[in-house]
């Protein structure tokens, strides 16, 4: 088995929330060495988010934060305290790169912004990743990714044409920004390793995000034109939506998009007649009627099990999929096929479950490493086995209340 | 920063936008489409709504910095030439179905044999391997298999997808850094690998961790509109606006709740509501509702009190008052109000880009990080079909230009 990909890469990680800790969650997955530190005055809010092992919750309950910080090295830190400080420059010192996800300005209020960090390790990497940005007039509106979602413009085109904004779901934008940070964190790595140079990377998670809206955006630039939320509607296939199954709340969703699935669509509603009929002959044609197509294949789905529904529809050649919920997705055969939820020990519920890489790579694949990330779970194997401090050392860290 | 690499693009319609980001990092990607252009090409929206395969947006949208060529893929000739590229080539891009590659020779354990050091990218709808691995896709299929989609739309109607599609762009950015990790990779092994990205696998990231409920034994998720829903509880986070709506993050919790207990603060300064309402445990309210202390009732009542409050300002108005009292309150921003927004500009975000052949500049969403040592360059705009045939074909692999005649005759490129 050849080494973890990046085993050589050490990553002093201060993020927080989601979009930060997604990013070097995907790094620890290929070996990276991330030492995450959280203060124990002020606990990262996954902790209070949902889905939870128990209710009420209590500080290590939640499956979102140990989903995020799988594999990582959890060391508890007041930065509050000179002590906790002269470790903090002691993991600067020992780190290829620096990651923290604050609101812009709270570093430089700490005295640990980038040049600060640099004047003890001169060829350092710092990525800071916020909802705005560093600079310009909003650097320091705080904010999660509902809001950021919001005002770069997702929001808007999610929903249905007769009623308010109806989504996307939670921090939309936090499950964006990751693939762009982890990415250019590899890339600045890579620079670093051929000429020796650090440097500072600002990613506002809302700058990132807007390349997921490009046509949107180009759409408005290029041709003048707002778009606006139009329910499942798409501009080519038909017909597209999501449609009744039988039973409470099923729904499959269906999507044609050329002459070859409407056939197998026919074939499978049973009315071969679909193919000839003028109205549906074109895929323009079945956009300008597909209220009748829609009536059609709702009649034929909300009698028929979701799974059946599915399965007929797959084997004409028709992408059909049945909208999964939770119990769906952790059964489903295809995720189960690539290993996609894990479970790691935990001290209070036996294992917890974390979703796998989502990458599978052919000679050095990803491993989900580790126990449950529990507060402060690792202090003394980060302050002995990586810093190299004695027991007297970390005895006086402790009374000095520097660990929380 | 990634100027040293060569990138061989052959995405067809999904998933251009891993080689993008790759080229955005500096890279040095080409394109390899088939003859006549690829396939997204003739994806609108299209500039003016004039379709052609040099005006269109969904290209636009994911092939800015690369360089393009033609060449056919099923064509003996046009593999040999793209034996020739993978020869010095670093990564190598597809998103063919399973098996495609494989029966062209195209296949990762084929070019392998040609260049050991490819690091060999594969975006598909559910992977390689697997029992959906053949199944038929989409957008809305992908997010319907992979969570998000059940947990986003009205309650009393079915779930919503995003006006935009997206299950590609998560596949394709997460291949992106994966790709990047089997590079780190190579740098010590001198081995490259085959990256194998599934598209429902990557969207399953938009669940934020509810596609575990069931294996906690927690209630799934319920969608409600602007909002999501836990048993019986509803987070509400869109609100009404005097011209449009908000969303607000009226949440409860260590973390968070002294934005909430600012919110109604200005809320009763404002004549919103009264002191009581004003002065409850907006950090403990969730605890309070666990302890039966609080009800859903109450939540709700103050939902509306909320809504009564936002309803009566513009966007503009509580925008404003987020950064001056520092409250969780932003904007559903329309497209125009995304471009025109102060902060975007004031960084300068946008990049014009000249496009000759059509006598325009078009301003694009501009880098997606800024790095102080070696700043993401917009170089190239996307290119028109074939754009690179000579460069590439004719300066790198020295075909003369008979040779060039002759393989563009046979539809070769």
């Amino acid at each position: 088995m050849p080494e973890a990909a990046l085993a050589d890469v050490k990553i002093l990680d201060l993020m927080w929330a989601i979009a930060g800790p997604a990013a070097t969650r995907m790094l620890a997955d290929y070996g990276a060495v991330i030492v995450r530190v959280e203060s124990p005055k002020h606990t990262d809010i996954c902790r209070t988010i949902m889905p939870f092992h128990e209710l009420p919750p209590e500080s290590e309950s939640a499956v979102l934060f140990h989903n995020m910080n799988a594999g990582k090295r959890m060391l508890t830190l007041d930065l509050g305290t000179p002590a906790g400080r002269e470790v903090l420059l002691d993991l600067v010192r020992w780190a290829d790169v620096v990651t923290e996800a604050y609101s812009a300005g709270t570093m430089q209020a700490m005295g640990l912004d980038y040049e600060a960090l640099r004047a003890v390790n001169p060829s350092l990497i710092m990525l800071s990743t916020c909802l705005m940005g560093q600079t310009g007039p909003l650097a320091r509106y705080a904010g999660f990714g509902n809001l950021a979602h919001s005002i770069t413009g997702f929001g808007a085109l999610c929903g249905w044409p007769d009623r308010a904004p109806a989504g996307p779901f939670g921090a939309y934008t936090d499950y964006i920004a990751p693939r762009f940070s982890a990415a250019v964190i590899l890339a600045a790595l890579d620079h670093r390793r051929r000429t020796g140079e650090g440097q500072f990377i600002d990613l506002a998670q809302a700058e990132a995000s807007l390349h997921f809206l490009a046509p949107a955006i180009l759409d408005y630039t290029v041709n003048g034109r707002i778009r606006s939320a139009h329910g499942n509607a798409d501009d080519e296939a038909a017909p597209h939506g999501v449609y009744p199954a039988a039973g409470d709340d099923r729904w499959i969703a269906i999507a044609v998009h050329d002459d070859a699935q409407f056939a197998g669509l026919a074939s499978v509603l049973g009315d071969e007649g679909l193919t000839r009929d003028p109205r549906f002959a074109s895929g323009a044609a079945r956009r300008a009627n597909v209220a009748a197509l829609d009536a059609a294949i709702t009649a034929w789905t909300a009698v028929r099990d979701a799974h059946a529904a599915e399965a007929a529809l797959q084997a004409a050649g028709v992408p059909a999929a049945v909208v999964a919920g939770s119990a769906e997705l952790c059964a489903d055969p295809q995720l189960i096929h690539r290993e996609h939820v894990r479970r790691l020990a935990h001290p209070t519920y036996g294992t917890t479950p974390v979703e796998n890489a989502r990458s599978l790579l052919s000679r050095t694949p990803a491993v989900v490493a580790g126990d449950a990330p529990t507060l402060g779970r690792d202090n003394y194997e980060v302050l002995a086995a990586i810093l190299g401090y004695d027991d007297d050392r970390i005895s006086e860290l402790v009374a000095a209340g520097a660990l929380g | 920063m990634l100027s040293p690499y060569r990138v061989l693009d052959l995405t067809r319609s999904r998933g251009h936008l891993c080689g993008q980001i790759l080229a955005d990092l500096g890279a040095d990607v080409v394109q390899v489409e088939p003859p006549g252009g690829s396939p997204t090409r003739r994806r609108g929206p299209f500039v003016d709504d004039v379709p052609h395969v040099d005006r269109s947006l969904a290209w636009w949208s994911e092939n800015r910095n690369k360089r393009g060529i033609t060449l056919d893929l099923d064509d003996a000739r046009g593999r040999e030439l793209l034996h020739r590229l993978v020869d010095s080539a670093d990564f190598l891009i597809e998103s063919e179905a399973p098996g495609v590659q494989a029966a062209r020779g195209l296949d990762y354990a084929s070019l392998a044999a040609v260049n050991p050091r490819l690091v060999y990218v594969s975006i598909t709808p559910f992977g390689q391997t697997g029992p959906k691995a053949a199944w038929a896709d989409s957008d809305l299929v992908l997010l319907a298999a992979g969570g998000p989609l059940r947990l986003n739309g009205d309650a009393d109607r079915a779930p919503l997808r995003l006006g935009v599609p997206q299950a590609y762009a998560h596949a394709a950015a997460e291949a992106a850094g994966a790709a990047l990790v089997a590079h780190h990779e190579r740098m010590r092994s001198g081995r490259g690998q085959h990256v194998d990205v599934s598209a429902q696998q990557a969207v399953t990231l938009a669940t934020q961790s509810y596609l575990l409920s069931a294996a906690v034994g927690f209630p799934d998720a319920r969608r409600i509109a602007g909002g999501a829903g836990i048993g019986p509880l509803s987070i509400r986070f869109v609100y009404p606006a005097a011209d449009g709506y908000v969303s607000v993050t009226f949440l409860f919790g260590s973390s968070v709740g002294h934005f909430t207990r600012r919110l109604m603060h200005w809320i009763a300064e404002e004549g919103g509501c009264d002191a009581a309402t004003r002065d409850k445990d907006w950090i403990g309210f969730l605890d309070r509702m666990f302890a039966g202390e609080e009800s859903f009732t109450e939540l709700f009542r103050t939902q509306e009190l909320v809504a009564d409050f936002t309803r009566t300002r513009t966007k503009a108005e509580l925008l404003q008052a987020a950064l001056e009292r520092d409250l969780l309150i932003a904007p559903v921003a329309t497209t125009r109000e995304v471009v025109d927004n102060v902060q975007l500009a004031a960084r300068d975000y946008w990049q014009t880009l000249a496009h000759p052949e059509l006598d325009r500049a078009v301003r694009y969403p501009g880098p997606f990080a800024r790095l102080s040592a070696t700043p993401l360059r917009y170089r190239r705009r996307p290119p028109t079909v074939g754009e690179h045939n000579r460069e590439i074909f004719g300066g790198e692999l020295g075909l003369d230009d008979a040779e060039l005649a002759r393989l563009g005759a046979g539809g070769v490129i």
